[in-house]
């Protein structure tokens, strides 16, 4: 099920919203070792965690958190213009219509063939909330490995300026474009990798 | 290259190219403005038993390549085995502080420069599921590694295997040969052979003459390539031509009740 959250909706939606909270504690702190705020020993909330944050959750019917993602505005504050400005060769792309991804979570409790789902769906999610929403480009923060698959996944990306060793680890700024054409893009990238897929398991 | 002609390259890279000479020749003009005369595109597979299934695009001499082929070293090759250590690009000569180099890599590499092949730089490509890659560009032995394009290199390298790898799914897609398909009357002439009937039996069930059941099947077998009756059978089955619920479970009414 495909909760689409606006903060200004939280109360109804807290179980789904603290779900994905804690699954973004278990990924981004505990597997990624990412230096990040911890609210009470179990939930991952930084400072755009605010009103103005959307959030893409995909859960059970009881609120199991599987898959999310975070989206805030470019016109305020946001990761690329705060913090890494410096991967973009112009100005960190700011627009009423360009939605910054971050938080990208696949909940670490999933299976390699079920995360392979949750991502895909949530991936159509994110160009389907952007056509319902009127949103026409995403820009987001990737780590090399992460990149690749971004790439992978058909949409149309460019780089928005070379990528840069920082803490250690190498990351890129890229700009995902929008388009009636990106659900069937996203369809022939799905189409590629079935096709190039290696580690189809036989059921048992 | 500036940040807009750079981003209008990959952008060719992975969506202009209709075939793999459209990529060849975009990678070239790629590798060219990074400072390199070489690129080798490549799935970690062996390349000679993949037979056209991996991914593999180069501008490589002649002589390199049958090196590289000659020695199998798609599965071996240390840049390769590097490449699996991380994301990150690296240049060849930082190789031996990421993995464990034995000797027969040190001889490998040693030949590899018997060959010209100088210092280069292979940027790893893997998406889950699938076997693993990497975009390498090189340079002949004796030419500078052009260090400050190494960041663009990467990038380059990255929208390049996802070039290579929505051509390959393609070529996959067109490389399967066309199924056979038959007519509906070679169909039940197939069914009743798989039901054990002969071609007198079924001439009678089916209406029609005896020579025109053994014409069916022997065109039936055609269509499939095959001369016995048993392996067509074999083949309508796995194809879902036909199915063992149309063997088994369907019963023959010859006289409706």
């Amino acid at each position: 099920m495909l909760h689409v959250v606006q903060s200004a909706a939280r109360p109804a939606s807290d179980a789904v919203l603290r779900s994905m909270f804690a699954a973004r504690k278990s990924v981004f702190v505990d597997l990624l070792k990412w230096d990040v705020p911890v609210l009470d020993g179990r939930y991952e909330i930084d400072q755009f965690d605010d009103v103005h944050a959307t959030y893409l959750i995909l859960a059970e019917p009881d609120g199991t958190h599987l898959g999310s993602a975070r989206l805030l505005p470019t016109t305020r504050p946001h990761i690329l213009d705060s913090f890494y400005a410096g991967l973009c060769d112009d100005a960190p792309p700011r627009d009423a219509d360009t939605f910054e991804i971050t938080r990208f979570c696949l909940d670490r409790r999933l299976t390699a063939c079920e995360r392979r789902q949750v991502r895909d769906t949530l991936v159509t999610a994110l160009a389907d909330h952007a056509l319902a929403t009127g949103i026409a480009t995403y820009s987001a923060i990737a780590e090399m490995g992460w990149f690749q698959q971004i790439l992978a996944f058909g949409w149309r990306c460019m780089p928005l300026g070379l990528p840069r060793i920082i803490d250690g680890t190498m990351l890129a700024a890229l700009r995902i474009e929008i388009t009636p054409e990106t659900p069937s893009l996203l369809e022939s990238g799905r189409a590629t990798a079935a096709a190039l897929r290696v580690d189809r398991r036989v059921a048992a | 290259m500036g940040m807009h002609s750079m981003a209008t390259q990959f952008m060719r890279v992975v969506e202009a190219a209709a075939n793999a000479d459209d990529l060849t020749a975009a990678m070239a003009a790629v590798t060219e403005q990074l400072g390199f005369q070489y690129f080798a595109l490549t799935h970690h597979v062996d390349i000679v038993a993949a037979s056209g299934s991996a991914i593999r695009l180069h501008n490589y001499p002649v002589r390199w390549a049958d090196y590289y082929d000659r020695n199998a070293l798609g599965v071996s090759d240390p840049v390769h085995r590097a490449s699996h250590m991380t994301s990150l690009g690296f240049p060849w000569s930082r190789m031996s502080e990421m993995i464990p180099m034995t000797r027969e890599d040190h001889r490998v590499l040693a030949l590899g420069r018997d060959q010209g092949i100088g210092d280069g730089f292979t940027v790893p490509a893997h998406v889950p599921g699938e076997a693993r890659g990497s975009c390498s560009f090189a340079n002949e032995a004796g030419r500078p590694m052009p260090v400050e394009m190494l960041p663009l290199a990467q990038l380059a390298g990255m929208f390049a295997f996802e070039g290579a790898r929505r051509l390959w799914a393609m070529r996959g897609g067109l490389q399967m040969p066309p199924r056979p398909v038959l007519t509906d009357r070679q169909r039940d002439c197939v069914l009743w052979v798989a039901r054990g009937k002969s071609d007198w039996e079924i001439s009678h069930i089916l209406g029609v003459g005896e020579e025109t059941v053994a014409r069916h099947i022997k065109q039936a077998c055609e269509r499939y390539g095959v001369n016995k009756r048993t392996y067509l059978v074999i083949l309508t089955l796995f194809d879902g031509t036909l199915t063992f619920s149309d063997i088994f479970r369907r019963r023959y009414y010859p006289f409706p009740e």
